[in-house]
């Protein structure tokens, strides 16, 4: 009866090693969706120079006031990318994500010539909703490489105030 | 081991095992890092919040320091030391605890003001509530103490969110300022949740299995131990997530359907297909290791109990993407990701605990049966059919109180509880688990008689 009782914990304790060998898998499977997203030597030096993040008029299509990191969430906002800043044989795209990694605004991809006439990124208030959401934006303006984006060329952040 | 505690709580001794070293070491650590939370908190939070870390933390080391000063110049006698000191010790400790809790109520509730925070924290009590009974249900050869469940399930809210809330930020804040935002970012963050998470709540296990031998037998200790702590998280993120999601989409009109939707998704959907399985992993390994030999299994069991946690962490956090919700299937939808990526860890986590009480079972009705034919009285042949099913035993409990009324029904109580008690003990000493010598189990054969006295003298109201 004892016996039989230590190989019964002993066989729990194979059943816990199978399973940590699974969780290994996912582990492994988890640093390779990492390491494809976000791959290792792509780190190329360059810089994109994002001149602000404006108030932004829809109707006119144009910025307004001081470049800012923080608005109320009745305005929309833009930021205003120097195209020219970056070489004209890479592929790019910029993109506004909300709080919750929602793409919620962008242009591209594209080389930077074919974006040039796109400076002003604005971000779109998602539907159904009237105003923009609370929380951090991020805006990012991101080098393809393999038809994926690989490396960021420059970042802002700015806040939505409730 | 040489010397070591009380069997199951009965006769101390006057040194201390080589773990309680270890639980001293893990709980310094902890306190660090609550202190540099604390700092943090007072450097980066607003007014309320970083005074109320910072100070309270201060009065409480202040009050520790005057308390064991003071017993130390006061109280001569080393015995009766020791008893203010652990007097001393857990008053602090429900102070510390009162302290975090208050912390935590200012950092994660104030985005929707105090009565939205009030409102989410009183829907999450009953469903929390009725997963700690269920967890008690499930525990029916040897039913752990309440107090040290619920002392978990505190830790897991309490102390567990405290202790992660600044580690996760700075992952978060480094690797929002480095990747590159979508399923790459979405990893980083996934480890950086089952990694710190599963870690902190683990540590609550870790020490009740390190401080608290008498009442770790098994697996099924453990993994009842690990889900407490993680329902115990999960009403605290719950909390926070409603008030945080509420306070976001209110202005929209749609503030009470966000929390009404967190609600469902974390406290009923997610209440056992979360948290719980999670932690209650770290609970099974640490529950194997308590019964295996030597100690490089119990290290690798300990070790594969948390990867495993992390694991299933890591996979929901990291792969929740992959199924974008379409709102013409949105409910069917919700409840298929969650049976997809984490019922798998839970049907493998449910297998374990069934083994475990079989095996459980098993050996306390052997036992059972062995003190029976000592003859000595403590287990009587005609009680085990009753000692071995939690139903049969609480018929027992309902027959006292008819006879004898509640002293009664409490003296059966703590009789079947002692009886329990011995019968795991000499499981233990069979199998060499056990640091105290073998007259503990005397002791423990005395006390269960004198509880039959008490209870004979109450049936017959002497």
């Amino acid at each position: 009866m004892v016996a039989a009782a230590v190989d019964q914990v002993r066989s729990l304790y194979r059943t816990l090693l199978i399973y940590a060998t699974v969780s290994i898998l996912i582990f492994g499977a988890g640093l390779a969706e990492f390491a494809y997203f976000e791959p290792f030597g792509q780190h190329s030096g360059l810089k994109v120079h994002i001149v602000g993040v404006y108030q932004y008029d829809p109707e006119h299509k144009t910025t307004i006031g001081p470049d800012s990191n923080s608005f109320p969430r009745t305005v929309v906002f833009a930021a205003v990318v120097d195209w020219p800043s970056l070489p004209k044989d890479i592929v790019v795209d910029a993109r506004w994500y909300d709080s919750f990694s929602n793409v919620v605004g962008g242009v591209g991809p594209g080389k930077p010539d074919q974006l040039a006439s796109q400076t002003i990124v604005p971000v779109h208030v998602t539907p159904p909703f009237h105003h923009m959401l609370p929380g951090h934006y991020t805006f990012v303006v991101q080098r393809y490489a393999g038809g994926v984006p690989v490396e960021v060329l420059g970042r802002r952040i700015v806040l939505v105030e409730r | 081991m040489g010397a070591a505690i009380s069997a199951r709580g009965i006769k101390p001794r006057p040194h201390r095992p080589p773990r309680y070293t270890l639980a001293i070491a893990i709980t310094v650590a902890l306190i660090a890092v609550l202190v540099a939370s604390s700092i943090l908190n007072y450097v980066y939070l607003d007014t309320v919040a970083g005074r109320t870390s910072l100070y309270g933390l201060l009065s409480i080391a202040v009050i520790a320091l005057g308390s064991f000063t003071g017993i130390r110049a006061i109280v001569g006698d080393p015995a009766e030391r020791g008893r203010q000191y652990r007097r001393a010790g857990i008053f602090l400790g429900l102070a510390a605890l009162a302290w975090l809790l208050l912390v935590d109520v200012i950092v994660f509730t104030d985005s929707a003001g105090p009565r939205i925070a009030v409102i989410c924290a009183l829907a999450c009590v009953p469903t929390t509530a009725f997963g700690m009974l269920i967890l008690r249900a499930l525990d029916r050869n040897e039913t752990e103490p309440w107090k040290l469940v619920l002392l978990a399930a505190v830790w897991g809210g309490v102390v567990a969110t405290s202790l992660v809330i600044w580690a996760e930020g700075l992952w978060q804040a480094i690797a929002i300022r480095t990747l590159v935002p979508g399923p790459g970012l979405d990893v980083s963050t996934a480890f950086s949740a089952g990694i710190l998470e599963e870690i902190a709540k683990g540590c609550a296990v870790l020490l009740l299995f390190l401080v608290v031998r008498n009442e770790f037998d098994d697996v099924v200790d453990g993994i009842i131990y690990g889900a407490a702590v993680g329902l115990g998280f999960n009403f605290m993120e719950s909390v926070s997530y409603m008030t945080n999601l509420y306070a976001i989409f209110s202005p929209e009109g749609l503030g009470t359907e966000a929390a009404g939707f967190q609600w469902y998704a974390r406290q009923v959907l997610g209440l056992f297909f979360g948290h719980a399985t999670y932690t209650a992993f770290v609970g099974a390994g640490i529950g194997i290791a308590r019964q295996l030999p030597d100690m490089r299994r119990k290290v690798i069991a300990v070790i594969a109990g948390f990867v495993i946690a992390i694991a299933a962490h890591f996979s929901w956090d990291a792969w929740l993407g992959a199924f974008p919700i379409d709102k013409t299937f949105e409910i069917i939808e919700i409840h298929m990701r969650t049976l997809i990526i984490t019922g798998p860890f839970t049907a493998a986590l449910l297998a374990i605990l069934f083994v475990g009480l079989h095996i459980e079972g098993q050996a306390l009705a052997d036992q059972y049966r062995k003190e029976a034919a000592l003859g000595t009285g403590a287990i009587l042949p005609e009680e085990i059919s009753i000692l071995m099913n939690p139903w049969p035993r609480f018929e027992q409990r309902v027959r006292a109180l008819r006879r004898g009324g509640l002293r009664a029904y409490l003296l059966v109580a703590r009789l079947q509880s002692a009886q329990i008690d011995l019968a795991m003990e000499r499981w233990h000493r069979e199998r060499n688990e056990l640091d105290t010598p073998p007259e503990a189990d005397d002791e423990l054969r005395r006390r269960v008689l004198a509880l039959r006295q008490e209870l004979l003298a109450a049936l017959s109201g002497r």
